[in-house]
């Protein structure tokens, strides 16, 4: 019974860590807010030199074959730097790739990704807001052994970035997975406008998007498991991102508090003040600790649904409780465009409505132990 | 990560399941782990069978099952202790040992600071159930802050004379012994000038007041001192070193495993309460507010167990562990407030029911326990007090006052 990191993982961390505090500090990161750019290039290839895209593409696609907890790792810290990089989106991608793929489409499209060359991305969501599972109306046709496409995808994490789109489509009776170039004719996408500028979302429009049939990966109709797996994953790897923002909000708070004097002493002195932020400490831990746990729970466990929501709901709290103690704490300063205060409201506040409603994730914690399964998740 | 055991930690947990499955005395019935104390009327009616449990227990050396060999404990390991409690939760079980205070605060006190024949005196006996203990720690004007505590011990030849009084005592209408902090220097610190006692209730000048709280039992009581003579033999500790010695004695393994277990079985049993409970007409179980609720409350136990998980591994790696378990401290009081709430608000006009009533649900347990969450949220460090330790010994914010 062992419930922490190795020390490898723990020297991952620390070498993220110092990598983020020295090239991509807050002051960057604004840069990059303002450009409006779907994100930096140059960094990605730095972080693919140091094996970030590679964590989780199996070794005999030149990858690191890691686990998820590896990529937990990293998210932790991209998040406490609030690091904009389509790092989560293409660990996602590159999970799901080697699931569902053949050799030769492994081959093809993960060791680019291992390597930094290649941006890879999901696209599930549409405008309905639906989960998955009864929201995909994306259909897949097939003529002549081509396969047509059509329909919209929403809220696209790091659709402008990529080069790469992995549509989940309806086929039959069931859910495929098509891996679609970016600049496939009849492939539109427009970059939306987020409260969070420090993240990148796009609407991708399929236009009878027309595909070889080797694009497909799977058998047809047969993907619903394998993308619920990589979802479950990616949440887990946000929820970590969440947690490291939370985490870095209220040490910037606890920071402020100790300086920032009135009444001739530090308000961090004030029960209303240090009594909130210990109450965001327990929040924190308590994310960490279910984070933690469900980034087990994807690759070892039959009840990750459950583990994966508990993190989500917790993580998502935190970060929006954090964030908000933050800019309360700074007081009048705090709601500046100056404090770095708002840009961790914004990250934390917008964790709780991403990635599946709070009463989505509450029945998934219920399922099979209040009552019986919900019927959304046996819909495939 | 590794979540497995190894196959001797199986093996323990075989043989723990095996020794349950022969003499746990709650086996097949529906109560929470641990709430046999002080809890309900039948307590007194299920003595004989607590104490052969204590005996079968002892017989095992699973009483003091962390405590050293050469006092009668097994030398546990925290893994095997954990795998102990988790099991016995699991069970169901009464408490691992009946001498609830003198297993938690005074036992461990004795082994760090007793005399040799400290130790051959007491521990014996708290082991095997023959004495009960409570605890003299706070008084009227000594609650969170403890240590401004003002009860005298006066030297006087071989004895300790003590006056003064302390209050919130747990179990002292029961309990053969208290373990008793003094003030024997009024001119040293606020910390250094406490002793620490063993002190006989049946000591001449020792009275008991049954304090009645607002369930309407009476598990604590003011007790008074009126010039007790306490033998200098009887001191615990050096002179001056009863804040240390209380300090120390607080439990060894910090995986609360068998809090956690027991607001288990409670969320398993309010979902059971969900399921053939109708609010407006319609299951509780459909709610949607209600299955939100249950949700929540899940969601922090299990952030509980992890919590615990993460701080005993920590201590398995030879980390300090210390503030932190002010963690679960606060989430406890949170669950434990919201699920008699929970419980109540889905009764509807039946949650104003207690036992005895016509029509009361469950035998009045949720209103027990609606009225009754003050006890482990207040006892050993009010929420705000665990706040300000979060805060100024995790965050570093200053200390008030």
């Amino acid at each position: 019974m062992d419930f922490g990191f190795s020390p490898e993982q723990q020297q991952l961390r620390d070498q993220v860590r110092r990598f983020l505090d020295d090239e991509s500090p807050l002051e960057r990161v604004r840069t990059l807010m303002a450009a409006d750019a779907p994100f930096d290039a140059a960094l990605w290839k730095k972080t693919a030199d140091l094996g970030w895209q590679a964590l989780v593409v199996p070794e005999a696609n030149d990858g690191l074959g890691l686990a998820w907890e590896d990529v937990v790792v990293v998210a932790e810290e991209t998040g406490r730097s609030l690091f904009p990089s389509p790092f989560i989106s293409t660990a996602v991608a590159a999970r799901l790739i080697a699931k569902l793929g053949d050799d030769e489409q492994k081959t093809r499209w993960l060791a680019p990704i291992a390597a930094g060359l290649s941006v890879a991305v999901l696209a599930v969501t549409e405008e309905n807001d639906l989960p998955f599972e009864t929201g995909v109306e994306t259909a897949a046709r097939s003529e002549g052994g081509r396969v047509i496409l059509h329909g919209t995808k929403m809220f696209v994490a790091d659709g402008m970035a990529a080069d790469l789109l992995l549509v989940v489509a309806r086929e039959g009776a069931g859910v495929s997975v098509f891996a679609v170039p970016a600049d496939s004719p009849g492939l539109a996408r427009k970059a939306l406008k987020l409260v969070d500028t420090t993240q990148r979302a796009a609407r991708i429009e399929l236009a009878d998007v027309t595909l070889d049939a080797s694009c497909r990966l799977g058998r047809p109709g047969e993907a619903a498991a394998a993308v619920r797996d990589a979802l479950d994953a990616e949440i887990v790897a946000r929820a970590a991102e969440m947690v490291g923002s939370a985490a870095a909000a209220l040490e910037l708070a606890v920071e402020y508090a100790k300086v920032r004097k009135q009444f001739g002493q530090p308000i961090g002195r004030f029960q209303g003040v240090k009594h909130e932020l210990a109450e965001v400490h327990v929040e924190v831990e308590s994310a960490r600790s279910l984070t933690y746990y469900a980034s087990w729970a994807v690759d070892h466990s039959t009840e990750a649904a459950r583990h994966v929501s508990m993190a989500k709901i917790y993580a998502s709290a935190a970060a929006d409780r954090a964030g908000e103690a933050c800019v309360q704490t700074h007081g009048a300063i705090g709601f500046t465009w100056e404090c770095d205060a708002h840009l961790f409201y914004k990250r934390g506040r917008m964790s709780r409505v991403i990635l599946g409603s709070a009463g989505w994730h509450a029945e998934r914690v219920l399922a099979g132990y209040l009552d019986e399964r919900i019927p959304a998740l046996d819909g495939l | 990560m590794d979540f497995s055991f190894t196959p001797e930690e199986e093996t323990f947990r075989n043989e723990v399941r095996a020794f349950l499955a022969e003499n746990n005395p709650n086996r097949g019935s529906k109560r929470a782990h641990g709430s046999d104390v002080g809890e309900s009327d039948d307590d007194f009616a299920s003595l004989p069978k607590l104490l052969a449990w204590n005996q079968a227990l002892y017989e095992r050396g699973w009483v003091g099952f962390s405590w050293p060999k050469e006092v009668g404990g097994s030398g546990g390991g925290l893994i095997e202790q954990m795998i102990l409690k988790e099991e016995a939760g699991k069970a169901r079980a009464p408490m691992l040992g009946l001498s609830y205070m003198g297993l938690a605060w005074v036992g461990p006190a004795i082994i760090q600071y007793g005399t040799d024949e400290q130790k051959q005196r007491f521990v014996p006996k708290i082991l095997r159930a023959e004495e009960h203990w409570c605890t003299g720690y706070s008084e009227p004007g000594a609650g969170s802050d403890l240590a401004s505590l003002q009860c005298r011990g006066e030297r006087d030849g071989d004895a300790y004379v003590v006056n003064g009084q302390k209050i919130w005592t747990s179990l002292a209408m029961w309990a053969q012994w208290i373990i008793l902090l003094v003030r024997t220097d009024f001119t040293a610190s606020k910390h250094t000038g406490i002793t620490c006692l063993l002190v006989p209730m049946k000591a001449a000048g020792v009275t008991v007041r049954p304090i009645k709280t607002m369930n309407g039992d009476t598990p604590f009581a003011e007790v008074f001192f009126d010039n007790v003579r306490v033998p200098v033999a009887n001191r615990l500790g050096a002179e001056g070193q009863g804040w240390d010695v209380t300090k120390t004695a607080l439990s060894h393994e910090r995986s609360s495993i068998s809090e956690v277990t027991s607001l288990q079985h409670n969320l398993d049993d309010l979902k059971e309460l969900a399921r053939r409970t109708r609010v407006d007409g319609v299951s509780a179980a459909k709610d949607p507010s209600i299955r939100a609720r249950l949700a929540h409350l899940d969601a922090t136990i299990e952030a509980m167990r992890l919590n615990g998980l993460r701080f005993l591994t920590k201590q398995l790696r030879g980390e300090p562990v210390g503030a932190e378990t002010s963690v679960n401290k606060l989430l406890r009081t949170k669950v434990e407030i919201e699920i008699g709430r929970l419980a109540c608000d889905m009764q509807g006009s039946y949650g104003q029911l207690v036992k005895g009533s016509h029509g009361v649900v469950d035998g009045g347990r949720w209103q027990k326990h609606m009225l009754s969450w003050p006890s482990v949220v207040i006892g050993g460090g009010t929420p705000n007090v665990q706040r300000n330790v979060i805060a100024e010994r995790i965050l570093g914010l200053p200390h008030d006052a």
